[in-house]
């Protein structure tokens, strides 16, 4: 199967992880337990792109604001339609990070990372300027391990036989609203 | 929107294939005949190069290095002359009136529009000034992966050309199946291939 059908056919595949993240996240007050880092924060903020339908009938529903706007979040998975994109806030080893993640293709947008180094801290030499890059890269990566051992927890209870209690408490989360 | 800035956006690709022994050498060699040519004083439409990330001028990595530590940090720069679609549409209309009523015929064949949209088209774009767009990437060469800062399709596509072009290495966007595959057993690959999207309600 070539990259174009791949993506439609399994887009499918981020939006659930989203939607799974967002009750994971609220389930236990923020935090999630990732295996082998333990307890870190995930805090969904009031940003989020729902989509619905297939081909020409295709929309997007922007949902921000309030804490009362994401109820009309929830009410859009309720009525069947898919997150596929959110702002969240990670935060862990005392670093924070403020992303958008899209579901379909998980791309990583409007990516804030922590500050570690203050402007005009380490100027001038090629030596300053790798340790600029390599801390920048360092945060980015940082980022993107954590959002892959997050779906990697996801699979980990998809993929098995746990997934039928998690659908529950889900489907559950979402007819609570 | 790239690797320095306050905020970023990109995506992840996987980097197929072995990379080459002395691989900062062959680098070194493959940038310097891909680097990125200026346009500003020819009439050509495009030009698509590497330059360093922190400096679009900088082509030929004079004051700075692409090597940083196990990652090769660049630019893609991609400089376009551009017609606007309106402007492109005046002028075709200009010249259609002007060859009518030299030629004193009412109106003209098909075949006439054509050439005339791409005579004006042609002759408006070596009056245009090239447009530079600039994307950063980071390649991990430990561990074969690469960020790409932008999420425009058209920008990712050039880059996976033109990527392959300069290092004769395959990209692959990591979208969530894929990325899926590298933390499976294969019996759990098998569950996720026939995996049905799941109904909450």
């Amino acid at each position: 199967m070539d990259l174009v059908d791949l993506i439609e056919e399994k887009r499918f595949l981020g939006q659930e992880f989203l939607t799974w993240l967002w009750f994971k996240s609220e389930e236990r007050g923020g935090s999630i337990n990732l295996p082998d880092s333990g307890d870190i924060q995930v805090i969904f903020e009031q940003h989020m792109l729902l989509e619905y339908g297939e081909g020409e009938s295709h929309e997007k529903v922007i949902c921000q604001g309030q804490q009362a706007e994401l109820k009309e979040a929830k009410t859009g998975l309720a009525m069947g339609k898919k997150l596929e994109q959110a702002r969240i806030r990670l935060a862990r080893d005392n670093h924070e990070w403020r992303l958008s993640l899209s579901g379909a293709l998980m791309q990583f947008r409007s990516v804030r990372v922590p500050k570690t180094m203050s402007p005009g801290e380490e100027e001038g030499d090629e030596a300053a300027r790798e340790g600029l890059i390599l801390d920048r890269i360092g945060l980015l990566e940082m980022a993107t391990r954590t959002v892959d051992e997050l779906f990697r927890l996801y699979l980990s209870i998809r993929l098995n036989p746990e997934w039928t209690a998690e659908r529950d408490r889900i489907s559950h989360w979402i007819a609570k609203r | 929107m790239g690797l320095l800035t306050a905020s970023a956006n990109f995506v992840r690709y996987n980097v197929i294939g072995e990379l080459p022994p002395d691989f900062w050498n062959f680098a070194a060699d493959r940038l310097a005949a891909h680097a990125f040519r200026d346009i500003d004083d020819t009439f050509d439409e495009q030009s698509v190069g590497w330059v360093a990330v922190d400096n679009m001028f900088d082509s030929r990595f004079a004051g700075t290095s692409f090597a940083v530590a196990d990652y090769l940090v660049l630019s893609l720069r991609i400089d376009e002359r551009k017609v606007p679609p309106a402007v492109l549409k005046k002028f075709c209309l200009k010249e259609e009136d002007r060859l009518k009523t030299e030629r004193q015929i009412p109106r003209l064949s098909r075949h006439q529009k054509t050439e005339i949209k791409e005579n004006v088209r042609l002759s408006l774009i070596k009056r245009s000034v090239p447009l530079a767009s600039v994307y950063d990437l980071c390649w991990n060469l430990s561990e074969n992966t690469l960020l790409f800062f932008s999420t425009n399709q058209k920008a990712q596509e050039l880059l996976e050309t033109f990527f392959k072009e300069t290092f004769d290495l395959r990209l692959m966007l990591q979208i969530p199946f894929l990325t899926a595959t590298k933390f499976l057993s294969p019996e759990e690959q098998e569950r996720l291939d026939a995996l049905q999207p799941e109904i909450f309600i």
